[in-house]
């Protein structure tokens, strides 16, 4: 079964966060993920950044991610 | 034709495209009934939508088209959108509706 922690070792190996949190039950995930690298990034942009640090789990076993992402400003702005 | 062919001719044969899992009445999964939902939301009763449980090809080959590996995926005028998600969020900004009137 696919775990939060897996998906956001995976995650965090693979690009720089500031933030990151993973949820869900082994189906369905959200993620939340605040990295600096998203800035002058559109939403595509950022996802496909995110999708990449998955690489094939998110075609094989990974069906349903749902994410946020902000850069380190947007985030403080929310907060 | 090639699956990569027959996708870029939907995108760019109709205004709005959504490939989903079932139809917009039946909806086989909670991202796409989102997405659908959203479309209604705005006004947009006629797009072209792509059921890829029926088509194993385009299933696969969409995930190509755009570098994104998941389902549904929103094309207005030929250009990709984004997901469930990214449609939300230009949804609730306003954005999605000033792209489907541009």
């Amino acid at each position: 079964m696919v775990t939060p922690e897996s998906i956001k070792h995976n995650i965090e190996q693979g690009m720089p966060v500031a933030y990151l949190s993973v949820t869900g039950d082994g189906a369905h995930f959200e993620a939340v993920v605040v990295s600096e690298e998203f800035a002058g990034k559109s939403r595509v942009q950022r996802h496909q950044r995110v999708y990449q640090t998955l690489g094939d789990r998110m075609r094989e076993e990974i069906h349903a991610l749902s994410m946020k992402t902000f850069t380190p400003q947007e985030w403080q702005e929310i907060q | 034709m090639d699956v990569q062919e027959r996708i870029k001719q939907q995108v760019t044969s109709h205004p709005v495209v959504l490939y989903m899992k079932g139809s917009p009445s039946f909806p086989q999964c909670g991202f796409s009934a989102n997405a659908v939902r959203i479309l209604n939301a705005l006004g947009v009763k006629e797009f072209f939508s792509v059921d890829v449980l029926q088509d194993a090809e385009i299933r696969q080959g969409i995930k190509d088209y755009a570098n994104w590996p998941t389902i549904p995926q929103l094309y207005i005028n030929g250009e990709f959108v984004g997901g469930s998600d990214i449609m939300t969020e230009m949804y609730q900004s306003g954005e999605l509706q000033k792209l489907l009137q541009a």
